[in-house]
């Protein structure tokens, strides 16, 4: 019997029985990676891909073996990650308390928002000979490029959201008796809350490649500094075990978002039924 | 069409007794204006308890205006404005508006939407009552979204009406719907105001509409009331009787005499 044959047969027996494999449609979106992995294993266990230009996935799968026996990779995957994530709270935190503080006081907006739109056209990443000067290359550095980074899109995103809410709503609040508290709880937040997720997954994005950027310049651990260190002594395996991980690592917080997001929103039309 | 009580059941209490009469409201020489544009212009008007008032008159006469400004949501540059003798914007969860779209919160369910109406926390006795009153007490864990306009608004007026409110004002509540869906609300709004007797304060422009539904109707114009009829039923009216149709003829002449 095919995999097909017994999927379906499986899903004959009633809808109370759930498969315990995937459906194929499931599988449909990882076929072109797959054949891509495979395509390369193949031109570089025939030579028509030298294995010191790309190493082939089989040489690399051993790579990460060794490296996660010998406990260096979770080392520097902890510490890439942890970096990411301390950037994160710290730009994102001070971006959104600031993007709903500009959103709901006419004052504060008066106050910071024109300063925050001139340094929001500095690209962040320029700022690195300065930060170095500033910080050295500690982790300071590096803290500090992460957090900005994911700072605007944060703010940007969630003064947006509160900015477009519906004032009828705010109207129906008051006229019910809402304090401004629970305007803010009940009406505001909520509402604001799709552009807040809009402004997180963009700041994720923003938040991994400032890190590579960061990790490759100046750092004694982390992924960046693995592969930095692996150009050096030309273990290519290596440099491309660290860039897959950044890949793997930002498809993760990104699925972990979507979930969130999915939970969060799920009143909206959008996410009915997904 | 069955609504359901808000009070007790099988008790018909006359409207003097019920325990709660419905609010009075005094409308004392107001103006408002706008930089310097005059809307409303010492105009007075008072309002019984439990009375059913309908305002009328041309788009931009200022009746969402007026209404405003017996809900509280807005102040008289001069004048003043009445409920049970206090202010408007001391009236609490006694003073409930509804208005043309329903306003309910796209991320509650139907149920916390009602709720919104309860100044005092949860309450899901109260809730499911007044959800069941307007028929959608089995769609209270559903959000808003998956319900159609005519739904919406009924889950706006169980929101309203949730509190006991002894004033309830309406700005257009039944304008974006489908004629049929405006007829049934029409004859619950009517339900409800009879057996629960608030005083009522509907604007709309359907002059059959107010003139089905109210004791008084009056036609607003030129910053003040041009025009008042008052509609005594003597047993049920029918919808589309002579007399019903010679008020709406009169109420149109005074609304196109302005
Ligand atoms: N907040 C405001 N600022 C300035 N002008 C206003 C404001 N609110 C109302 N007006 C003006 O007051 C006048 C009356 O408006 P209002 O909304 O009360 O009319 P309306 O009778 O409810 O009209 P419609 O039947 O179209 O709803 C209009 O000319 C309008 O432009
Ligand atoms: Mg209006």
């Amino acid at each position: 019997m095919s995999l097909t044959d017994s999927l379906s047969a499986a899903r004959n027996r009633g809808s109370g029985w759930r498969p315990s494999l995937p459906k194929p449609e499931a599988l449909l979106p990882y076929a072109v990676p797959a054949a891509i992995l495979a395509l390369w294993e193949i031109a570089g266990a025939t030579g028509l891909i030298a294995d010191t230009v790309m190493p082939r996935p089989s040489i690399i799968v051993g790579t990460a073996t060794q490296l996660a026996l010998s406990g260096e990779l979770f080392t520097h995957l902890g510490v890439s990650a942890a970096r990411a994530l301390a950037g994160l709270v710290v730009g994102g935190g001070i971006g959104f308390a600031l993007g709903v503080a500009n959103g709901v006081s006419r004052l504060s907006e008066t106050l910071t928002d024109s300063t925050l739109q001139m340094v929001r056209n500095i690209p962040h990443l320029a700022l690195i000979p300065l930060v170095i000067l500033w910080f050295g290359i500690g982790e300071g550095a590096k803290l500090f490029l992460v957090a900005l980074g994911v700072f605007f899109p944060i703010y940007l995103n969630t003064l947006h959201g509160i900015r477009n809410i519906d004032p009828h709503l705010i109207e129906m609040g008051r006229a019910y008796g809402m304090t401004s508290r629970q305007l803010f709880r009940r009406i505001v937040l909520p509402g604001a809350l799709p552009s807040v997720f809009v402004g997180l997954r963009y700041g994720l994005g923003i938040m991994w490649l400032t890190l590579i950027v960061a990790e490759t310049l100046s750092a004694s651990s982390g992924l960046g500094y693995m592969a930095m260190k692996a150009r050096e002594f030309m273990v290519l395996d290596v440099v491309v075990l660290s860039i897959l991980l950044y890949a793997a690592l930002g498809k993760l917080a990104d699925t972990l978002t979507r979930a969130l997001e999915r939970r969060a929103l799920k009143w909206s039309p959008a996410y009915a039924g997904r | 069409m069955q609504a359901v009580n808000l009070l007790p059941r099988d008790i018909s209490v006359p409207p003097m007794l019920r325990e709660n009469p419905g609010a009075s409201v005094s409308i004392r020489n107001v103006s408002r204006s706008f930089d310097g544009n005059r809307v409303l212009s010492n105009l007075d008007l008072e309002v019984r308890p439990g009375e059913f008032l309908s305002i009328v008159g041309q788009s931009g006469c200022g009746k969402s205006t007026l209404l405003r400004l017996i809900a509280g949501l807005d102040k008289p540059s001069s004048g003043e404005v009445l409920i049970d003798g206090q202010p408007a914007d001391q009236s609490g969860d006694r003073l409930r508006i509804m208005f043309q779209e329903p306003r309910l919160l796209p991320w509650a369910t139907i149920a916390d939407n009602v709720e919104i109406g309860l100044r005092q926390g949860s309450d899901p006795k109260a809730i499911h009552e007044a959800l069941t009153s307007v028929q959608l007490s089995e769609k209270a864990g559903m959000w808003p979204s998956v319900l159609s306009g005519g739904q919406r608004q009924r889950v706006a007026l169980a929101r309203a009406l949730v509190s006991h409110p002894s004033l309830l004002v309406f700005d257009e509540p039944l304008g974006a719907l489908d004629a049929l869906t405006r007829l049934t609300m029409q004859n619950l709004i009517r339900d409800m105001h009879a057996k629960a007797g608030f005083t009522a304060i509907l604007v709309t422009h359907d002059v059959a509409e107010a003139v089905a539904l109210s004791d008084r109707v009056i036609v607003l114009g030129q910053g003040g009331i041009l025009h008042r009829v008052d509609i005594v039923r003597v047993g049920p009216t029918s919808r589309g009787s002579a007399e019903l149709a010679a008020i709406e003829a009169e109420i149109l002449d005074a609304i196109f005499a302005a």
